[in-house]
């Protein structure tokens, strides 16, 4: 019996990758060998599944355990690659509200007995099925593309977890991490996008990650694998990888995407040539 | 021409039925405090009462009687109004409780009257300024009478309060007695009301309204003045009219000659 550690993937925003990131980083801890568990909070506006390509064998979802129509083994889905990564699928057909909270308290507590992490994938806003999602969580995990708005809402969106989680209220303080996304070298180059040293600077939240903006996310959750199973070698790959190995505790300086690329770069040209 | 923006705290009056005995408590306030009411603003809250308007007509006749004159009528519309009554007056935000003043021989039952909530006096912020309540965050929220503060500014000095923490978006600390001081940044959507002066030790990036009882001499300072808005004594500025030389750099704000002065801090 292990005792899961729960982290919750938000934004406030949405479309800025919280989806993507929940699967990247979960298979990634799976590839290390853990036990994980990938839980869909967006009641209504379900994704996870198919980012991972699960969609096809969904029995069972969270709304169904939460109210005590299946048991959390009917509705936990394998994934096809790693026998060691699970996904709950979020309900599509009902909404937020039929979340309660005792039920989703049961559901992550049983969790924990299964599982070495279970990742938790917010819906974007504030509201009930947001908070629920953070509520449990031992760390959190926020999304921010380097532009304004994303920015604040994140910041929103931390405040909300230093007051409403269950760590806040016992008088804790909820270790926080900063992924950016989509993250664009040429925008960042001509100055009409936020730097990274400015959303760290705004948000004060350690960065774990900066994932460039590329095509091969979008390539990725088309044919149903998180991006970092379906071309190890991608940049938002790596940076997947690198940012996972800090989510572990390996103390390893972040690269921000902008060399890196400039090398993709270069190949890119020496081909069109 | 130009006009000039200024907000202020009313009290808020909720006529509760039977009115008599209502009326009746409203003569205690005044037999133990007769100025509680004289020049200030109040506001008349009949929100989801659905009060006829003969009634209405009578709790106004009734206030008249006790020298309380009504600005405005919230939570009734317009067209319901008879003419020679108050307007009617949307919006505003809910601030905290105003505390009836009390001699100090009779604190037992002041307690009392605090408790029973009866009639129901709220301070209430006009105009509203944003959406923001201090409840759903971990902001903090203590309110005592403009009597009192002046009282108490007078006996022992404002009282004040540190954040040691980032006030993120969002999240709104009120604090009318005294000084704020934040060990952290203000971020955009958040918001800082004091009484007294603002301390930020970090960058200001929401708004920060000081002096909001009233006080001239209340001030603004921050080591990195990037603020949406800065207000003093409900005399307010909005980011767009900043003087551009002090963006991301220390800064204090003060009131001087009805105008907002901005200096550098070094």
């Amino acid at each position: 019996m292990s005792n899961a550690t729960v982290v919750v993937v938000t934004s406030g925003k949405g479309g800025v990758g919280k989806t993507t990131t929940t699967a990247a980083i979960a298979s990634a801890l799976a590839k290390e060998g853990y036990q994980v568990c990938a839980i869909d909070f967006d009641v209504g506006l379900r994704n996870l599944d198919l980012i991972m390509g699960a969609e096809r064998r969904v029995v069972f979802d969270l709304v169904n355990v939460v109210r005590g129509e299946a048991s959390i083994k009917q509705a936990l889905v394998r994934d096809k690659k790693l026998n060691n990564l699970y996904l709950l699928p979020a309900s599509q057909t009902r909404d937020k509200d039929a979340l309660t909270e005792e039920g989703v308290e049961a559901v992550i507590t049983e969790l924990r007995g299964y599982f070495d992490y279970v990742i938790c994938d917010s819906p974007a806003g504030i509201e009930r099925g947001a908070t629920l999602a953070m509520r449990h969580a031992d760390e959190a995990i926020i999304v921010s593309n380097p532009e304004v708005s994303s920015v604040r809402d994140c910041d929103r969106i931390i405040g909300l977890l230093d007051a409403k989680t269950k760590i806040a209220e016992d008088g804790g303080r909820m270790p926080k991490h900063l992924m950016i996304t989509r993250y664009d070298t040429d925008r960042a180059k001509t100055g009409d996008m936020l730097a990274t040293d400015d959303v760290v600077d705004i948000l004060s939240v350690p960065l774990i990650g900066v994932v460039p903006e590329s095509k091969d996310v979008l390539k990725a959750s088309n044919v149903g694998l998180p991006v970092t199973l379906s071309d190890e070698n991608s940049p938002p790959a790596k940076a997947y990888m690198e940012a996972t190995r800090r989510l572990l505790g390996e103390n390893i300086p972040v690269t921000i995407p902008e060399e890196k690329k400039s090398l993709f770069g270069k190949l890119f040209k020496g081909r069109a040539a | 021409m130009k006009f000039k923006g200024k907000s202020f705290i009313a009290i808020v009056l909720a006529p509760e039925q039977p009115f008599d005995g209502w009326f009746k408590e409203l003569d205690r306030i005044i037999e133990r405090s007769p100025g509680f009411f004289i020049d200030r603003p109040i506001i008349l809250d009949v929100r989801g009462s659905n009060i006829p308007i003969e009634d209405l007509e009578h709790v106004l006749d009734g206030l008249g009687e006790r020298s309380i004159r009504v600005m405005g009528i919230d939570g009734i519309s317009g067209t319901r109004l008879k003419q020679g009554m108050p307007p009617s007056f949307g919006g505003g935000r809910l601030t905290a409780e105003v505390d009836v003043p009390e001699p100090a021989t009779q604190t037992g039952k002041a307690d009392e009257a605090a408790d029973d909530d009866n009639p129901q006096v709220k301070e209430k912020d006009v105009p509203s300024s944003s959406a923001a309540s201090a409840s759903d965050t971990n902001g903090h929220s203590f309110a005592k009478s403009l009597d009192e503060l002046e009282r108490e500014s007078a006996k022992q000095g404002d009282s004040s309060i540190v954040i040691s923490d980032h006030v993120r978006s969002g999240q709104s600390i009120l604090h009318p007695d005294g000084d704020v001081t934040v060990i952290g940044s203000v971020s955009s959507g958040a918001e800082i009301i004091a009484g007294g002066s603002i301390h930020i030790y970090g960058a200001l990036r929401g708004r920060a309204l000081a002096g909001v009882a009233g006080k001239d001499s209340a001030r603004i300072f921050c080591t990195k003045l990037d603020a949406e808005l800065v207000s003093i004594n409900g005399l307010y500025k909005v980011a767009d009219d900043f003087d551009g030389t002090l963006r991301n750099s220390p800064a204090q704000i003060r009131f001087e000659n009805e105008t907002l002065v901005f200096e550098g801090l070094n």
